[in-house]
């Protein structure tokens, strides 16, 4: 990892968490452990995996992330913003061209239409960030292995010193082929 | 998403063996990449010079002849904006559609898209008769109270062309991003500092999963409308004028079909050379490539039915501006460019029904190389012919000529958007990994299939 | 400021004839005054920076005479216009007059005295060392013969320079390369004498034309056409008092184009045309014939219709139709001139002419002798043929020429002879070919920076008085005269005692009114004349179609250039750029090809064609055109420079190499000439011209009617389609009219909003394409030069579109030609495409154009129907740029109230909004509002067919609502509902069909 100037630092790499990271092959045994993690009572483990699989968020049932809001509200503004800039511009300088309207809708639409997509996908890139981030800075800094963005899949959870040795037998159990403390 | 193996990618391709070949391709560049880089950079070259000597004299360098005042400029600003346009399709619409064989051609297309547009947002900035003053089309505050006029269509162009550029860009970035901590993973010294930088963090926890498709969803939902949008847009430079030939309403569908056509032609032009060289077979394979032809095959019958559309209209219509400039098109001066187009566009597709050509992919190269010539031929048809033989203003008769001034700025953004599109396929995965991986079984333990 | 001035104003202004001169000094152009100038009667208030004076003076661009008003601003003369007072133009000028500026401000006039040294270059020379040679050549080569060569100079000049050689024992001879011997040996065969008379266009009922261009070369075409376009326009309401015109000849001119009917009848058989018209009128009584007419009988019958149709190659039929449609029209006049009597028995035609016009009972009415044109006292080419054989001879050892240029249009016999003559002394202001071959130039002043005056007729002297100080280191020839032939003074005393001789009687008053006038202009009184008795001497020469001199199968015609003409307007690039009106082709000659010949020889339009005749041969692209006989070949002057400045150097081909240097039998040249014709090979890339393939009539762009249908019309009918403005854009407008007149205080923005607008009456319309030039002049528009030409980039915001009048078997009958110009619409299809506003529609409802706010896009220009607005491709204002438009001291011409527009914008016609303005600020400062007429758009003012009228399309009183309500009046493509502010009143054809082909 690189150095970043201080208060990048605080944001992006929140203080580390202690916990355990198991390290999976295979997606049904990932799949065991956040069953068995969860049934064991633990809610903020993180589940890494190389590809976005819909048993896992099944597994894990977390609600339907609010970026959709972003987009919602970024669209509908953009249209506004639309709006105003093309009528007041017309009429804070007024021109009559070609017999029209100074402030004609039907040309005025088209404007309206592509504000509404340029800033729905704006607020909607930042939703993601947004959002992401924020569940960054919840966990905070935790253990990461290079292999999730290949072939494996991983389970982190955070557990403090007392309960550190139970979570690694659980996820040995469930079948990591690896686990770590950290 | 696809659970059963698709048919596109064989079995044995595992999680590993995607990540590995990918990120193979991009190891240090073979004397043949330079090659091609360097004839890149010297096309751009000819166009900055080129563009210099404009910037210096004048316009008049180029061919323009009175009634002709758009020529090769705009022909090449619509040519690339329709190129842009199958990226967007591919990534976005299809994506919509869960049609699985995408994952292995979007991450092309799509780059392709963003230099295309690249590329095409130039020609309007070069082809205005004073080029230092382009930013008085931007609604900027400005002491002098002055606005720009949002009933003219090369604004509405402006902004189609803006957001477009704007949104495939965060599109293919996004997509990216998981990508890149991939290869980040993997790669050593200074791409590994570019990579974890680029890669902003990604580490593909089910947070960021979570937030990630999600975002991804409505950011196809929101580019599917805008693709559409935009080539509308652009044919509405035309439709909205009463040049015969350009006043027609038939114009959006029809521009949005031959650019998507243009387009998927590109795609196959860029995607064969990538193919090999990268030694993508087993991951681009024939399928993909007859699933591009059949898109061809589609949109390409839609622009035939246009073509014939409009001149039954011209007939139909009886009116006698309007058949007097399909007739100059077809039988004036200009008759060898209007054939041309014809017959890359509405007859050289239909070959695509065969399963024989749709499957060799030398054939398709050969044929895409051709649906890029016809469909430049096309805006040239539309543009140049229909305002040269303008039966309004019949006195004129103009023949127009390209000058060296015209072919050199063309030839400089050939040059450009190589440039950056052969700077990216090196430096970035030119497939996408994660999805790829998508559309494979993913690993397990027992043989059986268990649903959680 | 451009407001046309009224009489009391002008009147105060005129008292600065020279005084303009002192004012212009302190702005630092040219040297001190040389004269001593009229000092200022009133302190004139004109003379504010800023604000433009006007000094009347005459034109000198042909011998009509016209008076001219020049608007002169800080200085410069800015602009040419016609002087209301003249009886000539009566205001109006044609495109070569008002192109004199451009001759004064010539990038490449003599800047001063050059010598030829004796390694045979020029070198330059100060004015006292080269008046000490002349001199002492002078004096050496007393009795061995000098010999002074003028143009038409019928003036007190001339007088000095006869005096002077009279003094020095030489001889003056005064040369046209168009001369008009025919008409004045045909005169003295009909009438005996050799006069010239005028023709009154104005009030003859039907005008058939022999060959006569009398609308673009001949005699007097301002005036003429100012007087025919009475005649031949058709007025509705009160009943049609249309005059049919007829032309005979092998080629259809400007003239030609205009006529209801072409009759394309050999070339040398015009005559015979005549005089089997005039039998027909005799034998079947049809008028009032004199009776000493009769003694004609005899000859008349040996050319009766029957007798002559075939050698005229018109059937029987049509030439008595002629007869009668001439003499019932009771008031037929018959003009002979250009081709028809420039051929070798052309004075036998214009006899033959002359019986016709007498049979009818014209001549003393229509034709009027007395007027004795000052063209036709010119010497004949006889005497300049003669003086060529003196020159070889070494007969001539001294030669002053002045005015003229025989060595561009003699280019055989007289450049030899020129070799002869020891010492050669030009007065040209221009390094022309024969200037080239002199020994010593001593560069006389332009017309417009010296004194003097011209006597174009009988009862008329034109007053010429110097309106700027000298642009070069120039001299007036008449002071030079003075001092060569040691008398004190300069000319302007010389000239003012001449004109004191004439009236002494409180001379300072009757001086200045003649300045403020212009000069004296009175009417001559008619002569009468009686047929002579030599009027029926023909010769054998009509038994059968003339031979032409020299070899070859081919019959070419060489025809004056309208704009060009002799070649003297080569060196202004507003004419080179001027298309000729009947072939649209700028820059270069051409060769008229009929396309039945073409076929024949394979032949497309822009191959080059060489004409071989006994005499000399040339190339020049063949323009393939239905207005020219199968069995000619025309060609026009005016090309084909070998000096004569930038503009005019080495320029396609000399047209005058084809001719012979001999006289014909009435002392004139043949400009008719037999010629072998082949195919070069070669190839035009493309004929600069601003025409493409004219579009057939009936487009809805060119209306025509036939005389019956115009005169069914009644007030309200609304024979051609017509569109309404929607509501919503009704309501858009008026809303912003509103808007704007809530900002606006000022002129007429009090109460209603005008609508500006414009009538162009087809009907007049000539085509002659003044108004062209008048709005290069007004605008500061570029000429381009050939190359952009050619790839159609020419600027002129006025173009004129001529359109083919054609019979069911595409034969060409006329044509229609048509102002085509910025239409301001209401509903402007180039406004709303502007992405930044620089179209846009002003409350007076004009489409602006605001050049600093345009970035270039083109997209208005696409989106014009009318295809009228222009883009500057390069910057024509760049100093020594390849493409400059207004080089050194061109640019002093610029007017000062409009912008040069810049590399990269789009420009139009404006309807010259700064001389709306102009006239509204006036308004404003008289607390007044804009009177109808106060406005005159530049191609209006100059227009000498009065065809375009400009108003206020919202005062009910304005001349040009009228017409705008004719029942002729249309809008071009009126169906796109673009709502055009300029109505065109269709042309009426006196003819049964129109011709719309």
């Amino acid at each position: 990892m690189m150095a970043l100037p201080k208060p990048l630092n605080d944001l992006f790499r929140p203080p580390s968490t202690p916990g355990v990271l198991a390290v999976f092959s295979h997606l049904d045994t990932t799949l065991a452990a956040i069953k068995q993690l969860r049934s064991a009572g633990h809610t903020d483990f993180t589940v890494y995996s190389p590809i976005p699989r819909h048993e896992i968020e099944d597994a894990l049932g977390q609600p339907v992330s609010p970026v959709r809001a972003f987009t919602l509200v970024g669209g509908i503004a953009g249209c506004a913003i639309g709006a105003w800039i093309t009528l007041w511009m017309s009429a804070d300088w007024p021109l009559v061209v070609g017999g029209k309207p100074v402030g004609s809708i039907p040309p005025y639409v088209v404007i309206m239409f592509e504000m509404t997509i340029l800033f729905g996908a704006l607020s909607t890139i930042l939703g993601i960030l947004f959002n992401a981030l924020f569940a960054a800075r919840r966990l905070g800094t935790i253990l990461y292995d290079p292999r999730f963005t290949n072939d494996r899949f991983g389970v982190f959870v955070p557990a403090g010193s007392d309960k550190v040795a139970k979570v690694e037998s659980l996820l040995r159990e469930a079948g990591a082929e690896e686990v770590r403390r950290g | 998403m696809a659970e059963t193996p698709s048919p596109t990618t064989p079995t044995r391709v595992t999680y590993d063996y995607v990540t590995r070949t990918i990120a193979r391709t991009l190891g240090t560049p073979s004397r043949g990449y330079f090659l091609l880089l360097g004839a890149a950079v010297a096309l751009l070259a000819i166009g900055i010079i080129t563009l210099l000597y404009l910037l210096r004299y004048g316009l008049g360098l180029a061919g323009y002849s009175h009634p002709v005042y758009w020529a090769v400029f705009i022909t090449c600003f619509v040519f690339w904006v329709g190129i842009a346009h199958s990226g967007t399709l591919i990534s976005a619409i299809l994506f919509l559609f869960r049609s699985g064989w995408r994952t292995a051609v979007y991450r092309t297309a799509e780059a392709m898209t963003v230099f295309a547009v690249m590329t095409a947002g130039l020609f309007p900035l070069i082809h205005i008769g004073r080029q230092w003053y382009f930013y008085w089309l931007i609604p900027y505050p400005n002491e002098r109270g002055l606005w720009p006029n949002f009933k003219s269509p090369l604004i509405w162009d402006e902004f189609a062309i803006g957001t477009y550029f704007t949104v495939s860009t965060l599109f293919l970035i996004m997509g990216l991003i998981p990508d890149i901590a991939a290869v980040r993973d993997l790669a050593t010294g200074w791409r590994k500092k570019l990579y974890a930088l680029t890669s902003i963090g990604w580490t593909g926890s089910n947070e960021q999963w979570r937030h990630f498709t999600r975002g991804y969803l409505y950011l196809a939902a929101l580019a599917t409308p805008l693709v559409l949008s935009v080539h509308s847009v652009v044919s509405w430079d035309f439709a909205m004028a009463l040049v015969p030939g350009w006043h027609a309403t038939i114009f959006a569908p029809y521009f949005v079909a031959g650019a998507i056509y243009s387009g998927c032609g590109m795609v196959i032009t860029l995607l064969t050379p990538i193919r090999t060289l990268f030694g993508l077979e087993e991951l681009i394979t024939v399928k993909h490539f007859e699933n591009l032809a059949k898109l061809c095959l589609l949109t390409g019958s839609i622009v035939g039915y246009a073509y014939a559309c409009e001149y039954f209209m011209a007939w139909y219509s009886g009116n006698p501006t309007e058949r007097a400039a399909f007739w100059y098109r077809a039988f004036g001066p200009y008759w060898w460019a209007t054939w041309t187009m014809i017959i890359c566009n509405g007859f050289l597709p239909l070959l695509l029904w065969v399963k024989k050509i749709r499957t060799n992919i030398t054939a398709l190269f050969v044929i895409s190389i051709f649906v890029n010539i016809g469909m430049w031929f096309e805006r040239y048809v539309i543009i140049v012919v229909s305002l040269a033989g303008e039966p309004f203003t019949k006195w004129t008769n103009a023949v127009y000529n390209p000058t060296w001034a015209d072919w050199g700025v063309m030839a400089g953004s050939f040059g450009w958007f190589f440039m950056w599109f052969l700077l990216f396929v090196k430096n970035f995965p030119a497939v996408s990994i994660s999805e790829v991986k998508e559309v494979l079984p993913p690993p397990r333990s027992k043989a059986s299939r268990v649903h959680a | 400021m451009t407001d046309s001035l009224d009489r009391r104003r002008f009147l105060k202004v005129l008292g600065v004839t020279g005084a303009g001169a002192a004012a212009v000094s302190a702005c630092g152009i040219g040297p001190e005054p040389t004269e001593r100038l009229i000092p200022y009667l009133i302190q004139p208030e004109d003379q504010i920076p800023g604000t433009a004076t006007y000094y009347a003076t005459t034109c000198r661009e042909c011998a009509a005479g016209c008076g001219v008003r020049v608007r002169v601003r800080e200085g410069r003369a800015v602009k040419l216009e016609g002087n209301p007072d003249s009886p000539i133009n009566r205001g109006r000028l044609c495109a070569r007059g008002q192109a004199a500026l451009q001759g004064l401000y010539n990038p490449d006039r003599v800047a001063h005295p050059m010598v030829r040294n004796a390694s045979g270059k020029f070198e330059e020379i100060d004015w006292d060392g080269a008046l000490q040679r002349v001199t002492a050549k002078v004096r050496e080569a007393q009795g061995k013969g000098i010999v002074f060569l003028t143009g038409a100079e019928h003036s007190t000049f001339g007088d000095l320079v006869d005096e002077w050689m009279k003094h020095v024992g030489g001889r003056r001879l005064s040369y046209e390369a168009f001369g008009f011997e025919a008409l004045r040996a045909g005169n003295r065969m009909a009438f005996g004498t050799a006069t010239l008379p005028t023709y009154d266009f104005a009030n003859a009922k039907y005008v058939l034309s022999f060959g006569a261009d009398f609308l673009d070369t001949w005699l007097s075409p301002v005036e003429f056409q100012n007087g025919f376009s009475r005649a031949h326009a058709f007025d509705a309401g009160r009943p049609a008092s249309m005059a049919k015109f007829t032309y005979v000849g092998p080629r259809l001119s400007l003239t030609g184009m205009n006529a209801d009917e072409w009759i394309a009848a050999k070339p040398g058989t015009e005559g015979l045309l005549a005089l089997a018209m005039a039998q027909v009128i005799m034998s079947q009584h049809l008028a009032r014939v004199p009776a000493d007419a009769s003694k004609l009988v005899s000859v008349l019958a040996m050319h009766a219709p029957h007798a002559v149709s075939q050698m005229i190659g018109i059937d029987e039929e049509t030439i008595v139709r002629l007869a009668r449609e001439f003499a019932r029209s009771g008031g037929g006049l018959a003009v002979a001139g250009g081709m028809a009597t420039q051929a070798a028995n052309g004075a036998e035609i214009v006899a033959a002419v002359n019986i016709l016009n007498y049979v009818v009972g014209s001549v003393g009415t229509l034709v009027k002798f007395g007027a004795d044109l000052s063209v036709g006292a010119t010497n004949t080419f006889a005497d300049l043929t003669a003086l060529t054989a003196d020159m070889t001879d070494g007969r001539v050892a001294l030669l002053f020429v002045h005015g003229t240029n025989p060595a561009h249009s003699l280019p055989g016999a007289f450049q030899q002879a020129l070799g002869k003559v020891a010492f050669k002394v030009s007065f040209s202001s221009y390094l022309d070919e024969t200037a080239a071959s002199c020994d010593l130039i001593l560069p006389d002043h332009h017309p417009l920076e010296q004194w003097g005056d011209s006597r174009p007729r009988a009862g008329v002297i034109g007053l010429q008085q110097p309106v700027v100080q000298p642009v070069f280191g120039t001299q007036p020839t008449g002071d030079v005269i003075l001092k060569l032939s040691g008398r004190s003074g300069t000319f302007l005393d010389y000239l003012q005692a001449k004109w004191r001789a004439r009236h002494a009687a409180n001379f300072d008053q009757y001086w200045m009114d003649s300045l403020a006038k212009g000069g004296v202009y009175g009417e001559a009184p008619t002569r009468p004349v009686r047929l002579a008795t030599t009027a029926g001497n023909f010769t054998t020469t009509f038994a059968e179609v003339p031979s032409w001199g020299g070899d070859g199968d081919q019959t070419v015609v060489v025809f004056p250039h309208p704009a060009l003409h002799d070649g003297r307007g080569a060196n202004k690039p507003w004419l080179q750029e001027l298309p000729d009106p009947v072939s649209k082709i700028a820059w270069h000659s051409w060769v008229e090809v009929h396309p039945d010949t073409a076929a024949k020889w394979g032949l497309a339009t822009g191959d080059f064609l060489l004409l071989q005749s006994k005499f000399g041969g040339q190339k020049f692209p063949a323009w393939i055109t239905r207005s020219v006989r199968p069995d000619v070949l025309a060609v026009p002057t005016g090309q084909g420079h070998s000096a004569y400045g930038r503009y005019a150097k080495d320029r396609s081909a000399n047209a005058f190499e084809l001719l012979g240097g001999q006289a014909t039998v009435y002392g004139g040249r043949a400009f008719i000439v037999r010629a072998t014709a082949s195919k070069t090979g070669e190839h035009q890339r493309r004929i600069a011209t601003i025409e493409g393939n004219a579009r057939d009539l009936g487009m809805g762009t060119t209306e025509v009617l036939t005389l019956a249908r115009a005169k069914a019309l009644h007030p309200g009918d609304h024979p051609f389609h017509f569109e309404e403005t929607p509501e919503y854009a009704k309501e858009a407008v008026e809303w912003w009219a509103e808007r704007q007149h809530d900002k606006a205080e000022i002129g007429n923005y009090k109460g209603e909003q005008p609508r500006w607008g414009l009538a162009i009456d087809l009907s007049k319309c000539t085509g002659c394409s003044a108004c062209v030039t008048a709005c290069y002049a007004e605008n500061n528009i570029a000429t381009v030069g050939e190359e952009l030409t050619e790839r159609r980039r020419e600027m002129a915001w006025l173009r004129l579109e001529r359109y083919w009048r054609v019979d069911e078997h595409d034969n060409v009958q006329g044509a229609v030609s048509q102002p085509m110009l910025c239409q301001q619409c209401g509903n402007a299809p180039c406004e709303p495409v502007c992405p930044v506003y620089a179209a846009y529609h002003t409350p007076d409802g004009l489409n602006g154009q605001v050049y600093n706010r345009c970035v270039g896009t083109r997209y208005c220009s696409n989106n014009c129907p009318y295809k009228v607005r222009y883009f500057n491709w390069y910057n024509y204002a760049e100093k020594d740029g390849k493409y400059e438009a207004f080089p050194e001291p061109l640019s002093m011409l610029l007017n000062p109230d409009v912008t040069v527009r810049e590399k990269g914008v789009m420009e139009k016609c404006t309807f010259c909004v700064q001389r709306i303005r102009g006239a509204q600020n006036q308004a404003r400062l008289e607390n007044r509002n804009v009177r109808d007429g106060d406005i005159v758009t530049a191609c209006q003012q100059t227009c000498p067919s009065d065809a375009i009228v400009f108003g206020d399309l919202n005062d009910r009183n304005s001349r040009v609502f009228e017409l705008a309500g004719n029942p002729r009046g249309y809008h071009v493509l009126a169906g796109l509902n673009t709502k055009p502010a300029i109505t065109y009143l269709a042309r009426v054809v006196a003819q049964d069909t129109p011709g719309n082909g």
